[in-house]
């Protein structure tokens, strides 16, 4: 249900703020349970419709850079920030940023996310890999980083509960069996596999069973190549939920459209058929209960004397191409902040809420991704299929993590595109189009010419995406400073970024490990890390560059003690006990899963305390003589 | 004599004089054996199949980017209509039968007289046009139900009137013959296609075992047509629990009236809502009676005609396997069918061979033919390996 922007005066069970993978989720199944919720939301609802959908897939194809937000129009009033922000420094070392977040730290967090309605989960890949057990813990573990409060189990059922909501497409035998990971007797996710691309098998065959050392403990590592489980859909298994199977849910906006991956792998940015989850087939299941409010930027978590948190203050605008708005206020019982890890944490700041720990922008994590690259003897056909469909795992686990930070290795399936700008620097390069404009064009080939070797060389392309945990370092945070806003007023996100020795040892070992696949598949490794690029950096004597995940977490991070965290167990903020923070930010480890299967089994945890909390609210005091403790007595007459 | 149904108002076509391609109809009576239900039920299947080269030469004819509220719609009947050729399937295989698709009997010829009706309506392969979405418009005209065929041994001398009541005379016999046959659903139950194989249309495929499931397929396939009887949506609601959606035929009058229908409008209100506009001219004008045969041999467009109906071919023999016993192949079969969608997009980009014809403006168009010829040469092209399943099996 939509209302008119304007909501002053009108009070609500729970306020949201934030209609992202987090916020939509909370939304729905508080809506389900017959609060009234009502959705802010900063960016626009345009992709909701169909039209909307179509209007991005063609800005997409129209772009001459296909990153992440490229399907996405610019929005002055609620600005997103984007990976061509990140540019090489003008004297040649390091990096400088330009845009939305403003960046001062060591080294670059090369990431974006998206502020229009569905969030970042517009432009997801649409992996969701649980976290192992061991990664619950790993001060106690291994040493380094954050534990959690909680463990797997407390989340086991929540995992269900999430992979039902984003419709979950893998196999639970194979990944108790690869990873060891525990499942609920009988438990198979609601949709079989995604199936491994050509590619994947071709690594299997040549791969699997062989080893690889690692540097550091001097051990042999198993390779075996495991599909990945995806939030996209694949055929239903009719075995799921007890025999009662699983009907795939459709494109927004769009009936019976998208009920299978047809294999287009432009997951990230935009999947053409909406087969890949995205938050606004969750949105289109919300019931009247739930109502969303666009173009309503929170500036402000509203607090009172005693604590509590009484509501929000929004900027309503009407156009996104002019920074004008109207300041409104609305109340509820509880607020729920679920902006993204970095917006939420921008917002805490702002409001000055939630911080008694100073720990609220701290810890900010991601997974930086070290590629790898080389042409593959033969084809392997990529390019057909989702953006990755399976990777290796045993790098993920076990004791080599005290040594160094442990990597998920992501098998690619989009060729050099992200590691050389593939397919179209190929083409540029047969063409003799220099890199810069100040050397001279080399010789070119045309025709069919052109057309054999583009083939051969595409077609033989293999990248690996090493994606390294990071562990939580409080100096990695989000701050604010009043003299840099953005065009409404509010504070801009400032960064400062680094990577620990622990994540740089682990890209050493990661490299090494690359290259011994590279010689045991016989292809011709062609990775470069030019030292002019923006996230350039030594280590022990070699040089490395890295990107960003999108996976931003940590900044609002969960612990079992007020002093040193800013959110309990349920995500409830220890400061005031009606605002809740839901989302990445609070993950005090992260382990090598991209985080949000994880994010969404913690935020349906959170609705049932919210649930509660707001079922106490409303139930009247009705005094008894002698209350015992757990169990209501009937009164004597 | 011009042609006009008489509840709908509908007119005929004046452009097609040619004798016109006769479907095999099953003689006027209710089927009263097993074999005879099992003869109607693979004529049903052929008059499921029979609509789809009109819808899809209608929706791929649309030029690139037009009149997408069109396509969308072409594209969701065109879905149901596979839809019910694999209900009618499960419906065969559950009663013993044994569809039949790669067979030239199978596939009629276009221009095709429309099936089970009085009136001489042509069903011809036509651009997207409002001919097109008129010809769409007959094929599921809602029909005020004549009587079913008498009982009496002999077929009953009036013949049949509508599709409805071909559909509801299937019924009938079926309610009839599972009173008299305990084991008429005795059918092997891997043959039945199920939602794991059959998926992107509204309602959804289910196995049929069972008097229940089968009359349930019936209500399926006429009201996703014609719609719930006085209303203009289509039964998904009622029984799948999906979103309410117009029917076929009055998702067709959408576009013939550039208009769509309101949520109070009723099929004699007609279409009262927002606006569609439709853009007539963005499209590739065709030829409704061309043959590959028109195309000079050797040149470029007969090669890309005859390549589309070699494909074609090797379509109608991974359907008849996903029929019979192997549901699975349904997955090497879509990616055929959007095969066959490109080469049709290059034919109808082309102009059509004969200058006289190119001058008009009309282009090269897919014929949709098919002779035993074609399903030889597509079988062997199948078992020397054509396609992805080769290709993996070779890595293992
Ligand atoms: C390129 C890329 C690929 C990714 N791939 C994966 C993957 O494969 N698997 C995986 O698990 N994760 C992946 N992620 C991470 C994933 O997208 C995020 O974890 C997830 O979307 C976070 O959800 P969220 O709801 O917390 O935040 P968001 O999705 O960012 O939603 C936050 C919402 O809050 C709104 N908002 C922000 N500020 C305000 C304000 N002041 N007032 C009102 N509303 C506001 C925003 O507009 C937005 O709609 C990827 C990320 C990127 C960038």
């Amino acid at each position: 249900m939509t209302r008119a922007r304007e909501v002053d005066g009108h009070r609500y069970d729970v306020i949201v703020v934030g209609a992202g993978m987090a916020g939509t989720l909370v939304a729905k199944r508080l809506g389900d349970q017959g609060w009234r919720v009502l959705v802010l939301e900063a960016g626009t609802k345009t992709l909701n419709t169909w039209p909307g959908h179509l209007d991005a897939m063609n800005t997409f194809y129209s772009s001459l850079i296909k990153v992440p937000n490229a399907p996405y129009r610019a929005n002055t009033a609620a600005p997103s920030p984007s990976v061509l922000d990140t540019l090489p420094a003008k004297d040649g070392h390091g990096y400088r940023s330009v845009g939305y977040l403003v960046q001062d730290g060591p080294l670059p967090y090369g990431t974006d996310y998206l502020r229009a309605d569905g969030g970042t989960g517009m432009h997801w890949l649409g992996l969701t890999p649980r976290m192992l057990p061991q990664d619950f813990k790993v001060r106690t573990e291994f040493g380094y980083g954050r534990d959690w409060p909680i463990g797997y189990d407390d989340l086991q059922h929540y995992y269900c509960e999430a992979e039902r909501e984003i419709g979950v497409a893998g196999d639970t035998a194979e990944q108790a069996e690869a990873i060891g990971l525990p499942f609920p007797e009988g438990y198979v996710f609601p949709m079989h596999e995604i199936p491994s691309s050509y590619l994947d098998r071709v690594l299997a065959r040549e791969l699997d069973g062989k080893s690889v050392l690692d540097r550091y403990t001097q051990q042999q590592v198993e390779l075996q190549v495991v599909n990945t489980p995806h939030g996209r859909n694949s055929t239903p298994n009719q075995a799921y939920d007890g025999g009662r199977g699983f009907r795939p849910e459709s494109a927004a906006g769009l009936p019976n459209y998208g009920e299978r991956c047809v294999g287009n792998s432009s997951c990230t940015p935009i999947c053409p058929v909406q087969a890949k989850y995205n938050p606004l087939k969750t949105q289109e299941r919300w019931n009247r209960k739930v109502t969303l409010v666009d173009r309503a930027v929170v500036s402000r978590v509203l607090v009172a004397d005693n604590g509590r948190i009484t509501g929000v203050e929004y900027q309503a605008y009407d156009d996104p191409g002019t920074p004008v708005a109207t300041t409104h206020t609305v109340e509820a019982d509880i607020v729920v902040v679920a902006a993204h890890a970095i917006e939420t944490a921008r917002l805490l700041l702002a409001s000055e809420v939630a911080n008694s720990s100073d720990q609220v922008g701290r810890n900010l994590m991601d997974h930086p991704v070290m590629l790898t690259w080389g042409l593959m003897p033969g084809q392997i056909g990529p390019f057909r299929g989702p953006g990755s469909t399976s990777g290796f795992e045993k790098f993920r686990m076990g004791d080599s993590r005290k040594k160094h930070a442990p990597w998920r290795l992501v098998i690619a399936n989009w060729g050099w595109t992200w590691a050389a700008g593939s397919p179209g620097s190929d083409v540029a390069d047969l063409l003799g189009i220099p890199d810069s404009p100040f050397k001279p064009r080399g010789k070119a080939v045309y025709g069919n010419q052109l057309r054999e070797r583009l083939g051969d060389r595409i077609g033989r392309q293999v990248a690996f995406q090493f994606e390294l945990e990071q562990d939580a370092q409080p100096g990695n945070r989000v701050t604010i400073d009043p003299r840099y806003r953005d065009a409404l007023g509010n504070c801009r996100p400032i960064l400062n970024y680094d990577l620990s020795d622990h994540v740089k040892k682990g890209m050493r070992a990661a490299l090494d490990v690359s290259h011994q696949i590279f010689q045991l598949l016989g292809a011709d490794e062609r990775t470069a890390y030019p030292s002019d690029a923006p996230s350039y950096f030594q280590y022990d004597g070699a040089g490395y560059t890295f990107q960003g995940a999108g996976h931003g977490c940590g900044t609002h991070v969960m612990g079992d003690h007020r002093h040193n965290s800013v959110v309990d167990q349920w995500q409830r903020s220890w400061d005031h006990a009606n605002l809740y923070l839901v989302g990445c930010g609070s993950m005090p480890s992260i382990g090598t899963s991209n985080p949000s299967l994880t994010m969404a089994a913690l935020a349906l945890r959170s609705v049932e305390k919210i649930h509660h909390d707001l079922m106490d609210l409303h139930r009247p005091l009705v005094l008894r003589p002698t209350p015992v403790p757990g169990y209501a007595q009937p009164r004597e007459a | 004599m011009t042609t006009r149904d008489l509840l709908t108002g509908l007119t005929g076509f004046t452009d097609i004089e040619a004798p016109l391609a006769e479907l095999e109809q099953p003689p006027f009576e209710i089927p009263r054996t097993v074999p005879k239900l099992r003869h109607f039920l693979q004529a049903a299947l052929a008059l499921e199949f029979l609509t789809i080269p009109p819808y899809l030469t209608a929706m791929y004819t649309i030029r690139p980017e037009a009149n997408r509220e069109a396509w969308y719609a072409l594209r969701a009947v065109v879905m149901e209509e596979m839809l019910h050729m694999t209900l009618v399937a499960n419906m065969l295989n559950a009663v013993g039968g044994k569809p039949v698709v790669a067979d030239p009997e199978f596939v009629t010829d276009y221009p095709a007289k429309l099936p089970y009706a009085r009136e001489r309506v042509p069903i011809a392969l036509r651009n997207f046009g409002r001919e097109a979405v008129k010809t769409g418009l007959w094929i599921e005209r809602p029909e005020r139900m004549e009587d079913l065929p008498g009982t009496g041994e002999e077929p009953d001398p009036r013949g049949w009137t509508s599709i409805g009541q071909f559909y509801a005379t299937i019924r009938e016999g079926l309610v009839r013959l599972a009173e008299r046959h305990p084991d008429l659903f005795s059918g092997d139950l891997a043959h039945q296609i199920g939602p794991e194989d059959f998926y992107n249309s509204g309602g959804m495929a289910f196995p049929v075992t069972d008097l229940a499931s089968a009359l349930k397929a019936i209500e399926v396939i006429a009201e996703q047509g014609e719609g719930v009887p006085g209303s203009i949506y289509n039964p998904d609601e009622r029984l799948f629990g999906q979103a309410r959606e117009v029917a076929h035929y009055f998702r067709f009058m959408e576009i013939y009236e550039e208009r769509r229908y309101g949520p109070l409008d009723t099929p004699a209100s007609g279409p009262t809502g927002p606006a569609m506009p439709v853009d007539w001219a963005a499209a590739y004008r065709i030829d409704p009676e061309a043959k590959v045969s028109d195309y000079p041999k050797g040149s470029q467009v007969r090669a890309a005609a005859e390549q589309f109906n070699l494909v074609y071919a090797r379509l109608l023999l991974l359907l008849d396997r996903s029929f019979n016993g192997e549901p699975k192949q349904l997955q090497a079969a879509v990616p055929v069918m959007l095969e066959l969608r490109d080469l049709a997009w290059q034919l109808y980009a082309n102009p059509h061979p004969d200058p006289a014809k190119a001058a008009r403006g009309v282009h090269a168009s897919a014929t949709f033919e098919i002779t035993r010829a074609e399903l030889t040469a597509a079988a062997a092209e199948l078992d020397a390996g054509v396609g992805a399943a080769a290709l993996l099996a070779a890595l293992s």
